[in-house]
């Protein structure tokens, strides 16, 4: 138990300490990223407006979907809240592999990779955001004093981002398959989560097997909060609960198996 | 106060090759693991020690120099120094902010300016935005590249690339200072004034270590050394354990066999005696080397080669050739035979080896190619730096009446 406290204390005297290169590292990226790109931060837009555009035409032409909002706000909010947590795994899984040259060369807490991963999705879920507004104005959807909700479901959805790219980034440094499982595991779970279709309504066995989804409490708490002026499902609550566990456990794994990473990348 | 460093007893242990590189690999090596118990003490059979049993420590405001072979552990120390990697057994304490002068341009992106780089690069060896901020303009200054601070990285010549990493490691405040090669950087202008850095940085209490094949520079700025073959072979005073280096690392290679003409041994001689292939002497000294040849076929027409180099840096500081036919009729030697050569070690203080070589003239065919047969330590203590003992000698005498020399001198002057 006391091994235990001194490793988070560790972590976190570590990431204090070394706060200040989690904002070099992520303006490098920021600033690597779009260069010699004609759109720019247009393609942060891009991805969800297409994916909405065509789920659009799917569930209001071929198969008309109920939804509590004009469907392409339905869509768009839940995947461009979706984007942000799968763009930030992506990034991470080889955000370590990507800088094998600064792993394996000098010392400082590894975390820091996927870390700047996600802060580098988190500028692009910000200018994703200009677009949920104008499709709100579009769409005549008052925002309402729900919304102060939001750093709360943010927050939640972070932890449970950040655990998941740590246990990604450092699986796929031991075992390069990670990359190409997780492309085949995110598409499936994009589908497990209420991104473009409402899923709580759907009973039996697998009913019950996506409820235990953290990440469809998630979507669903920024669509309540934001377009429906609602507080978010009580689901969340338990979403919290996993996210933290995970976040506590993940952290904890990458702290330990840190020192083997210079001579296994 | 505790030292700066210290090295307990540390071990640290490879493995050969990939130990699992895919999934497919990773299952029987977990059911291995699980009836099996490494102890980490042993070793498997694909395992093994990079480092076995090391300790030094080293004070503050103390410099200390490893030396060794190649794969002799000296990178594994420096990368256990600087936490990027963990021992196996023993323990390895470094007190304070460590500087690594190691790769010093490794965090920087070629897409990025100078400029960018710089506050990138620094906040990775661990400098607070402020402090880089406030060293920037000393940074660009050192490093030389102040009209491109603006330009990528990527149009940087290496030269720049290099110059820019080491001088943001120097502007870092470090408690300890890690260094591996750097001098090597940067063009002779710039090694100076690296090296001018290292000893301030000595001399405002701050301990370093330094790894480098260059002995010259380990001589220079530390006062203690290890010679370091996965394990410590020698320590103590740098100019002891560079000795003892030299001794052992360079011996008279084995003779390859199936040759014509073979050097079978090499050996100073003294008062008649062998003594060996090492040899410590004072500058000006007389040297006398037997070396012992095998003849297949009567020698005829073939230069004896005779290279003294200096061993820090390779420098050839002698190329001497020896005319068979000048030391007798042709067709007199086969079979065994003795060649002395005699000579005097004009040379300021360091380690020097000698090649021979064997070169038949008509057809300009290495009948021994060039081979390092004897190692010499020569001691003097007047000479800074340099190569050739000039014997310089000095003396002060007064001129013999100011007063008329001045005098002579208005007089020389226009009216």
């Amino acid at each position: 138990m006391r091994t235990l406290l001194a490793d988070y204390r560790e972590i976190l005297t570590e990431q204090s300490e070394y706060r200040e290169l989690l904002f070099q590292m992520t303006k490098r990226d920021l600033l690597v990223r779009y260069k010699q790109t004609i759109m720019g931060f247009g393609w942060a837009i891009f991805m969800p407006l297409v994916n909405t555009a065509v789920f659009s035409v799917i569930f209001t032409r071929v198969a008309p979907l109920q939804t509590p909002v004009p469907y392409p706000v339905f869509a768009y909010c839940g995947l461009w809240a979706w984007n942000f947590f799968a763009s930030s795994l992506r990034f991470s899984v080889t955000s370590l592999t990507s800088n094998a040259n600064l792993v394996s060369k000098v010392y400082f807490p590894r975390e820091i990779f996927p870390l700047s991963a996600i802060f580098v999705c988190l500028v692009d879920f910000a200018v994703g955001s200009l677009v949920l507004i104008a499709f709100m104005l579009w769409y005549h959807i008052p925002a309402g004093v729900q919304l102060l909700w939001l750093p709360v479901v943010l927050a939640v959805h972070l932890v449970f981002t950040v655990a998941i790219a740590l246990v990604l980034s450092m699986a796929n440094l031991f075992y390069r398959d990670v990359k190409y499982l997780f492309e085949i595991v995110i598409t499936v779970w994009m589908f497990a989560t209420s991104v473009v279709y409402p899923i709580d309504r759907m009973g039996g066995k697998l009913g019950a097997l996506l409820r235990l989804n953290p990440m469809t409490p998630i979507i669903d708490a920024y669509r309540s909060i934001i377009l429906l002026n609602a507080p978010p499902p009580s689901s969340l609550v338990s979403a919290a609960v996993v996210a933290c566990i995970a976040l506590a456990a993940a952290w904890l794994l990458f702290h330990r198996s840190e020192f083997a990473f210079a001579e296994s990348i | 106060m505790a030292p700066a460093i210290e090295f307990d007893n540390v071990s640290k242990k490879f493995r050969r090759g990939e130990s699992h590189d895919s999934l497919r690999d990773l299952i029987p090596a977990i059911a291995r693991g699980l009836f099996r118990r490494q102890p980490a003490d042993s070793l498997d059979k694909e395992e093994f020690w990079a480092l076995r049993n090391v300790s030094f420590n080293v004070e503050r405001g103390e410099a200390l120099g490893i030396v060794g072979p190649n794969g002799a552990g000296k990178s594994t120390t420096l990368k256990l120094l600087t936490r990027i990697l963990k021992p196996t057994t023993g323990r390895c304490a470094v007190r304070g902010r460590v500087g690594a002068l190691i790769e010093v341009a490794a965090g920087f992106h070629p897409d990025l300016t100078g400029r960018e780089n710089v506050f990138l690069q620094g906040a990775i060896m661990g400098m607070k935005r402020a402090e880089i901020a406030g060293r920037f303009d000393e940074i660009i200054d050192f490093a030389g590249v102040g009209a491109f601070v603006d330009t990528p990285t990527k149009r940087y010549s290496s030269g720049m690339n290099a110059r820019l990493g080491f001088s943001i490691a120097a502007h870092l405040r470090p408690d300890v200072l890690i260094i591996d090669e750097v001098l090597s950087v940067g063009d002779m202008a710039f090694q100076q004034r690296c090296f001018d850095r290292m000893l301030d940085f000595k001399q405002r209490g701050i301990a370093i270590v330094l790894v480098s094949h260059n002995l010259q520079a380990v001589a220079t700025l530390c006062e203690n050394a290890i010679f370091l073959a996965n394990s410590v072979k020698a320590e103590g005073p740098t100019a002891d354990v560079l000795d003892t280096y030299v001794r052992t690392t360079q011996k008279l290679e084995a003779p390859t066999g199936g040759r014509i003409v073979e050097i079978t041994s090499a050996e100073f001689i003294a008062g008649g005696t062998p003594i060996g292939a090492y040899q410590e002497v004072d500058s000006g000294s007389q040297l006398d080397l037997r070396v012992s040849v095998t003849s297949l076929e009567p020698i005829d027409d073939v230069t004896f080669g005779f290279l003294v180099y200096r061993s820090s840096d390779q420098l050839l500081v002698y190329n001497g050739h020896i005319q068979s036919r000048d030391l007798g009729p042709p067709d007199r030697f086969m079979g065994d035979f003795v060649l002395d050569l005699t000579f005097r070690a004009h040379l300021v203080r360091g380690h020097y080896y000698i090649t021979l070589h064997v070169l038949h003239n008509p057809t300009q065919d290495y009948l021994v190619p060039r081979r390092q047969v004897a190692t010499i330590s020569v001691h003097e203590n007047r000479s800074r730096a340099g190569v050739a003992d000039v014997d310089l000698k000095a003396s002060m005498i007064p001129v013999a009446d100011p007063v008329e020399s001045r005098d002579v001198r208005s007089a020389a002057q226009p009216v």
